[in-house]
């Protein structure tokens, strides 16, 4: 096999954000997959930082900070990149790196963040009159009686209504959220004619699960062209039609620019020649095999993708690479008592620390490899999902690793 | 002013067993406890009905209870009893000389244990180490689940005018001039305290005995000594495996359904309320499991707990392991307050034979002569067939007849008519142990049904591979819909009160797939749903 001048490991966001933007280097690139990826279970929303303004708070992190090594520059080009792959996939995207915007969530409380999908975008619910929540009838997840009573507390001054439709397609029992995407592709016009006997106005907004297809705008353009009321998305329980349109949007974009995407091919280690990578050692059904590479990004993700395992206690372990795993040591450092506080869990810090190129390093902070490249949530030394920067991590680090 | 004949302290499985004697002989009884049933030892357990081969050597009469009470178990409580069998090794490392003396102490109590070949016992249970086990038995031990038996209990008893107050603290005993007049409780959710009138109270408090023994002003020899318990998700082992030898820790395997529980340690503790653990206590049991099913570690663990056994302490008595698994029943009149009573120690095995006993005393007071027929009558009747055929249309195979045993007989109709009925709700709440939200509504009505968790211990909702990563959400949610108010928290706090108990069970063995599974709860519940409040506005 002739080498890849970029080969990638996982398909979560930062895998693909780090294809896409080598592939737009001009790179020839190889994206290798096992299992679908961490997007079906995300919100869709990319999440930049915990702070009113992002971009400033952003300036004053630790040293080891992942956005440190990054800096903003590129976390700035990332973001716009990131919104020019979506649109090109047909899937709009808002915001900026300066603000949030509120989300509603499946629960009613509110969720912000700074790369919103359009159809989640809740900004304007603040200035609606009244606000109808729609439930399916067979759909399951979605809940109207608590969502109300949790969004409430934010707008007590608001009229609500709940209303459940009758979409006779769904059927079924177990319908989740993703189910109903599917069901209602190409039947969008029962679910218009269903929400136009609300007859919301257009200082109305209409809020409904996540369910207007699994593949860019196109059911919901279809939908809210109908309407007068906004229509707004909430976020799921997984797998979440928005994650997954999300994803969808990324692959179409590769596939579009031809970017090799080998499924089902489980990276099982790395060919190493001193301080250089040469490959990396795919396991599938019947054989091994080697695809040789010039630049490996690394991004397996942290303990939910299997990029960073722990079989024993104090002894996380980088599978591919053997790459030296930084983890808070014992008990009392590992986790809070409290599963959700006002504190970082220890275990979410476990991570492989890199220089300002992403690649990882050794206790002297000497690069280990001249071409490896980890980035997403394999990452060390922070909480991305206390401190909210996940998304922007992932998509950050990413474009970094794809443009140096 | 509220009035019973006996009030009845604790809902334990002691507890409970009493009150369903005293009901079944005509006595009027009203249970009260503190929190939800079965919240001590009663289910924080291995949930292993012993054969009595466990106390063969140490305690010949505990074990000849047992083996009669294991027997009696099945019969009366069928649907809460797997009678998977259980199986006795002896390990390399174990004393050859404990085995013999062990094969007679069986013999002497009249328990069967039969020798079988090693490869037998490798047939059998195919995962034993190879290495270390070098002798096998085979014994009549036994699964049986604390939770579907104590509501099974309960049922029964209220068949017979029994009644139980769950969420509702003895704060006092009364007594008018040494003879006891009634006890005064506390309504844990309003706060409202108020008297019960009653002849006679029973202390079944179990490790919190020597607590409510002070309220009357006496001292009670009760030591709550923790053990600690690991589940796993996988059913590693097909019976009940023992290690044959002087008991000790981790040496007991027990599987439920399609899980196995793995303990257990033991440890004084000063506070019965103290069910914590630790990563030493995990590892501990790990590495002494590992010494029987060598690949032990491969398994993901589902979650830890603890609960403290009530060990009875005659005064000047042996603690800890040493101490007898044996029960006490003391009549208070000798310490100078007539009507009151304390029934400590003992297991669960043997609860049944407990609460005889105890009855047997209350009703020689009482002048009542009916005998006890707790041995004879089953705890329930059986689901007709002819309701789980029209269930099957809407469950998956596989979770109607655990529907069924969970809910007996007419609740288990009044779900498959709701899922006749309304579609709706037939939606799967819990997809790992397959509950359905007709079940979580029948359960929601009833008046023991405050908080998530109680429909948990009922349901099982949440208890099985993803601990509540989705069906916390919907479960708080059928409590909104439900209008289910008894507290004043919202559903949010509900949702986050029943993650934080998983994570309880969860933190001390967060390591292999338990991480994966965690990193989902988190991404789901912080991010997706943004429980915490997040970023900033």
């Amino acid at each position: 096999m002739k080498p890849f001048d970029v080969i990638v490991v996982g398909s979560g966001l930062a895998g693909l954000m780090a294809a896409a933007t080598a592939l737009d280097c001009g790179q020839r690139v190889a994206l290798l997959t096992y299992g679908s990826g961490s997007l079906p279970l995300a919100s869709g929303a990319i999440d930049i930082l915990g702070a009113q303004a992002p971009d400033v708070a952003i300036k004053s992190l630790p040293a080891h900070h992942p956005y440190k090594k990054i800096g903003l520059k590129a976390l700035d080009a990332a973001t716009k990149f990131f919104c020019e792959v979506t649109a090109q996939a047909d899937l709009s995207y808002v915001g900026r790196l300066s603000a949030q915007i509120p989300i509603v969530t499946a629960v009613g409380t509110l969720k912000y963040s700074c790369l919103v999908p359009e159809s989640m975008d809740a900004s304007n619910l603040i200035n609606k009159k009244k606000v109808y929540v729609v439930e399916l009838k067979g759909l399951k997840d979605f809940y109207a009686a608590m969502l109300v009573d949790n969004l409430k507390k934010h707008f007590p001054d608001k009229i609500f209504n709940v209303a459940k439709l009758d979409l006779d397609f769904l059927g079924g029992r177990d319908i989740t959220c993703m189910d109903a995407a599917q069901l209602i592709t190409g039947n969008e016009q029962t679910l218009a004619d269903g929400l136009k006997t609300l007859n919301a106005t257009d200082e109305d907004a209409i809020i409904i699960p996540p369910i207007l297809g699994l593949e860019g705008n196109t059911s919901r353009t279809e939908v809210k062209s109908q309407l007068r009321a906004q229509i707004i998305e909430t976020t799921c329980l997984p797998p979440s039609p928005p994650g997954i349109r999300l994803q969808r949007a990324f692959i179409k974009y590769l596939q579009k620019s031809g970017v090799r995407i080998f499924e089902s091919s489980k990276v099982v280690r790395g060919v190493v020649e001193g301080k250089k990578a040469t490959g990396v050692v795919v396991e599938n059904a019947v054989r091994e095999k080697v695809f040789p590479a010039r630049k490996i990004i690394l991004a397996t993700g942290g303990f939910y993708s299997g990029g960073i395992t722990m079989r024993e206690f104090d002894n996380p372990i980088e599978p591919v690479f053997d790459i030296p795993v930084f983890f808070p040591q014992g008990e009392d450092k590992w986790s809070n008592p409290q599963l959700f506080s006002d504190k970082p869990q220890g275990f979410a810090m476990t991570g492989i620390f890199t220089d300002e190129n992403l690649r990882p390093i050794d206790e002297h902070g000497k690069a280990l490899f001249d071409n490896v490249h980890v980035v997403g949530a394999n990452l060390g030394g922070s909480d991305f999902i206390f401190e909210r920067s996940a998304g922007g991590v992932a998509i950050a680090s990413a474009y970094k690793s794809a443009t140096v | 002013m509220e009035k019973t004949t006996v009030v009845v302290i604790g809902g334990g499985a002691t507890g409970l067993g009493i009150l369903r004697d005293l009901s079944m002989r005509g006595v009027k009884a009203l249970l009260v406890e503190k929190n939800d049933l079965v919240n001590g030892a009663s289910s924080r357990y291995h949930g292993l009905l012993h054969s009595g081969g466990r106390y063969a050597v140490k305690d010949q009469e505990a074990a000849k209870e047992c083996i009669i009470e294991n027997q009696i178990m099945r019969k009366i409580g069928k649907s809460c009893v797997e009678p998977c069998g259980g199986m006795f090794t002896r390990l390399d490392i174990d004393d050859p000389a404990y085995e013999e003396l062990w094969v007679k102490g069986c013999a002497d109590s009249g328990i069967e244990a039969k020798p079988i070949t090693l490869d037998e016992a490798f047939r059998l249970e195919p995962r034993l180490s190879r290495k270390h086990v070098k002798s096998a038995y085979l014994v009549p031990d036994a699964a049986v689940d604390g939770f579907r038996m104590a509501w099974q209990l309960v049922d029964s008893s209220k068949r017979y005018g029994g009644r139980v107050k769950t969420y509702t603290e003895v704060i006092g005993v009364e007594n008018v001039n040494g003879t006891l007049s009634g006890v005064k409780v506390r309504d844990q959710f309003t706060g409202e305290e108020y008297s019960i009138a009653c002849d006679i109270a029973v202390n079944a408090a179990g490790g919190w005995a020597g607590f409510v023994g002070k309220l009357a002003g006496l001292e009670i020899g009760v030591q709550p000594d923790k053990g600690t318990l690991i589940a796993f998700n996988q059913r590693i082992v097909n019976h009940v495996v023992n290690r044959l030898h002087k008991s000790s820790d981790g040496d007991i395997f027990v599987p439920h359904g399609s899980i196995t529980i793995l303990g257990t340690s033991s440890m004084s503790i000063p506070d019965p309320e103290d069910t914590s653990t630790s990563r030493a206590e995990v590892e501990s049991l790990l590495k002494i499991g590992e010494q029987t099913f060598e690949d032990l570690r491969d398994f993901r663990i589902l979650r830890t707990f603890a609960g403290s056994r009530p060990l009875y302490i005659p005064p000047g008595g042996a603690v800890g392991r040493s101490a007898s698994r044996g029960f006490a029943i003391v009549d208070h009149e000798q310490d100078g307050l007539k009507g009151f009573f304390t029934i400590v120690g003992g297991k669960f095995t043997t609860y049944r034979l407990m609460a005889e006993k105890m009855c047997n005393q209350i009703c020689a007071k009482l002048g009542n002569t009916t005998p006890c027929r707790t041995a004879d009558e089953p705890l329930v009747e059986e689901v007709p067939q002819a309701d789980i055929d029209r269930a099957r249309k809407f469950f998956p195979s596989y979770g109607v007849n655990l529907a069924a045993t969970r809910l007996g007989v007419d609740r288990f109709k009044k779900v498959v008519e709701r899922l006749e009925s309304d579609p709706e709700s037939r939606e799967l709440v819990c997809e790992c142990e397959n509950v359905t939200r007709a079940e979580v509504e029948e359960i929601c009505k009833d008046d023991t049904s405050f908080i998530v968790n109680d429909v948990r211990r009922r349901t099982r909702v949440g208890m099985g591979t993803c601990q509540g990563n989705f069906c916390a959400l919907r479960a708080a949610a059928v409590f909104a819909d439900m209008g289910v108010e008894s507290t004043a928290k919202d559903s949010l706090t509900r949702m986050k009160e029943f993650l934080q108990g998983r994570w309880k069970g969860i933190r001390p063995v967060l390591l292999g797939r338990t991480l994966r599974e965690t990193e989902m709860t988190r991404a789901i519940y912080e991010l997706s749903m943004n429980v915490t409040g997040g970023a900033a506005q």
